[in-house]
């Protein structure tokens, strides 16, 4: 290359930087709006995935829960709000009253409302508390292990999760391992007080609360939670990933298992029982071959991946999901091909004017490969300039979606059964099953993120969109006959 | 119809006097399409040019000149007929081939200068250089010497917008001059210039002429021009009308 190449090129850009800042500029529009797109598409996916690992826990692949609810006395209450009658009982021992759109339940005469615990705590510990069951069928804990057994499957446990009322509110139990194992509700929970379960804590009347839980009860470790007349020693606060709903209390499976019994008409036998299975398989490409597994141990139970749980994802977070991914690919595509056709017809009309000056360098003897060379190598450093400019405005972009959408909600439309008990269980109750069964609203920080790769690739963009715009700039200077171009002026 | 050489002052000719042909052109035709309309430029000339020769084209605008100059210098192509340079078909040779002759062969002045506004004036000179592959240093060198010899030695920063009629045609020279063509083709250099601008452009052209031994061949609608020259070929209408020698 001749050392005349870089003279020229300094000249040219230096002396026509007007024509240059606009070629560039373009070109770091669409770049720009190609990494913010990308950015809140990377936030999106971050939020996405913490609100799945948590809903998971961290490791887990897939979880496997049995059919949503059939239990005869979601049945029944659905058959109670379809009646006429006032009062109806849904179980023995269990009536619900209908208070205009809710369906207040309790035993004997205290009755409290799912929805707005109405209890008094005046009343004696028994007296309107209720244990719901578990609405996912219970498999035995020998069926954990033969799912663990399974050959692609790395890892499985087995979870209670149930909730009880009493008239001085509700809340969620979960019945886990007291194992410190790498799937499960608590994989992902951090101990921010006391310790986590151990061993020993098997048969212990000992439990772990969420430290959102914690703070709005006052709880702290040695307080205790009394969940149906056991009074459980709090051990340690435990908090989990943001974006997440966890459970308020997590005592130890066995213990969870106690607390039905075949005399507790409200939630049966409970014993050697989960409900819920998490299974993480050996590698990431056998998720496919572990879900095929377990479909043939547990037919008819529904085993649930990232994916099937991510479509039922629905509310804010779902919509911003289908922005980032669906309308803003679209946008940046498209912004990106403007900025492409505007760089290319900006050179063009900058090169238009310098078809005299390609004239007179062919009479100097210049070969087109050199003057073509010479477009192309002014449109490359033009595109680099657009693409630092690109970055620089995607930055910003990200910053000020970041600033101005700080977090959206997302839903978990639950079909498939993941967390159901909780979410199945409010929802039965107040709408009596006919509705579609939803596992409460979460928030979730949207937190733009520009990565490397996206930089790499913004100024692959925008390099390539200079080659290209100096490619059709060049291709005019290339098929031009000198005599011509110099004829134009002469 | 032949035009030839005449030795300076001397007579009318058919040949370039004891120099050799440098070209040597027959039949030589230029058509253009306008418009539907066929535009004869150039119609049947015969013509040889030898080397170290001053030959003056001269003729009344649109009569054909430039476009003489343009083949002559290996930037336009023949219709039809026969245009050797050195026995070289120039009409046949593609733009790879053209390319190396006129970067070593030819230089250019024009009417306009053509001088590119971005470049100074030894950065201009440079760009004549681009084709050689040399060292930056020898770039610097070459061109500031010949600026020095065109009288631009302080001008060598200047823009040409920085730069009267005059210097720019000086710029242009020795543009055309830093690889010591063969050729030296002048379209109507001092077409832009005034008078006294014009004389000195003029004798200095005569004078690199006669210092360097080059074939000067220079393109003119000015009688005073063209009686500089050894021999003047006469265009009109695409045709050469008539021969004659300077002095006649």
């Amino acid at each position: 290359m001749s050392p005349f190449f870089a003279t020229y090129l300094r000249r040219q850009l230096s002396r026509r930087l007007r024509e240059a800042v606009f070629v560039a500029l373009g070109l770091a529009l669409g770049v720009g709006l190609v990494v913010a797109v990308s950015a809140a598409s990377a936030g999106v996916a971050k939020a996405e995935t913490g609100v799945l690992s948590g809903l998971y826990g961290v490791g887990t692949d897939m979880t496997v829960s049995g059919p949503p609810p059939l239990t005869a006395q979601a049945q029944a209450a659905a058959k109670c709000r379809r009646s006429t009658a006032r009062v109806c009982s849904i179980a023995p021992g269990v009536q619900c009253t209908r208070q205009g759109p809710d369906l207040l339940c309790g035993s004997g005469a205290a009755i409290g409302s799912a929805k707005t615990p109405t209890g008094s705590a005046k009343k004696s510990a028994g007296d309107g508390e209720i244990l719901f069951p578990p609405l996912n069928r219970t498999v035995s804990a020998s069926t954990v292990a033969s799912v663990a057994r399974l050959h692609y499957v790395a890892v499985a446990t087995g979870v209670l999760t149930l909730v009880y009322q009493w008239p001085r509110g509700t809340y969620s139990v979960d019945g886990v391992s007291t194992g410190r194992t790498s799937v499960g509700p608590l994989s992902a929970a951090r101990v921010l007080s006391g310790r986590y379960f151990t061993a020993a804590d098997s048969d212990a009347d000992v439990a772990l609360v969420d430290s959102a839980y914690a703070a709005v009860n006052n709880v702290k470790v040695g307080s205790t939670v009394t969940i149906r007349r056991v009074r459980f020693t709090v051990i340690g606060v435990v908090l989990q990933p943001q974006g997440t709903s966890p459970p308020d209390v997590y005592v130890p499976l066995a213990r969870a298992q106690a607390l039905g019994s075949p005399d507790k008409h409200d939630v049966g036998n409970l014993a050697n029982q989960v409900n819920l299975i998490y299974v993480a398989a050996a590698r990431a490409a056998d998720i496919p071959a572990v879900q095929s597994e377990i479909s043939g141990l547990l037919p008819g139970d529904t085993v649930t991946d990232a994916g099937s749980l991510a479509s039922e994802v629905t509310g804010s977070l779902s919509a911003v999901n289908t922005l980032a991914n669906d309308l803003g690919r679209w946008v940046s595509a498209l912004a990106l091909i403007a900025a492409f056709a505007l760089a290319c017809l900006l050179m063009m009309g900058a090169v238009a004017h310098r078809l005299e000056e390609f004239g007179t360098l062919k009479a100097l003897g210049w070969r087109t490969r050199q003057i073509v060379g010479q477009v192309l190598g002014e449109s490359l450093v033009i595109g680099i300039v657009g693409a630092a400019v690109g970055v620089g405005l995607g930055f910003a972009g990200a910053a000020i979606i970041a600033a101005i959408a700080p977090t959206v909600s997302g839903t978990l439309v639950n079909s498939s059964g993941v967390s159901s008990a909780i979410g199945s269980m409010q929802q039965v109750i107040h709408n009596g099953g006919d509705a579609p069964v939803t596992w409460g609203a979460v928030t979730v920080p949207l937190s733009p993120s520009v990565s490397i790769g996206v930089i790499v690739l913004a100024v692959i963009l925008a390099m390539a969109g200079g080659l290209l715009a100096g490619l059709f700039g060049s291709w005019r200077a290339a098929r031009l006959r000198p005599a011509d171009a110099l004829r134009r002026v002469e | 119809m032949t035009v030839s050489a005449a030795p300076a002052g001397g007579t009318n000719s058919t040949s370039p006097g004891t120099a050799d042909v440098l070209y040597q052109l027959s039949g030589v035709r230029r058509f253009f399409g306008k418009k539907g309309e066929v535009v004869r430029a150039l119609d049947d000339v015969d013509l040889s040019i030898g080397e170290g020769e001053f030959l003056a084209v001269q003729g009344p605008t649109g009569s054909g000149k430039s476009t003489l100059l343009l083949l002559l210098g290996g930037l336009d192509r023949p219709t039809e007929g026969h245009l050797s340079f050195r026995g070289r078909d120039l009409g046949g040779l593609r733009e790879h081939e053209l390319a190396p002759l006129r970067a070593k062969e030819f230089g250019f002045v024009f009417q306009t200068f053509h001088l590119i506004p971005t470049l100074s004036a030894q950065e201009s000179v440079e760009a004549a250089l681009a084709p050689f592959g040399l060292h930056a240093a020898e770039y610097v060198r070459r061109s500031a010497a010949a600026l020095d010899e065109l009288g631009l030695g302080g001008r060598g920063r200047h823009l040409p917008a920085e730069l009267s009629g005059g210097e720019q045609q000086r710029v242009a020279i020795a543009r055309a001059l830093v690889k010591n063509p063969t050729v030296l083709l002048a379209d109507e250099p001092s077409g832009n210039l005034d008078e006294n601008t014009r004389d000195e452009i003029i004798g200095l052209l005569e004078g690199l002429w006669r210092e360097r031994g080059l074939t000067l061949v220079v393109v003119t609608h000015d009688s005073s021009v063209a009686r500089r020259a050894e021999r003047i070929a006469v265009i009109r209408d695409g045709r050469v009308s008539a021969k004659r020698s300077a002095q006649a």
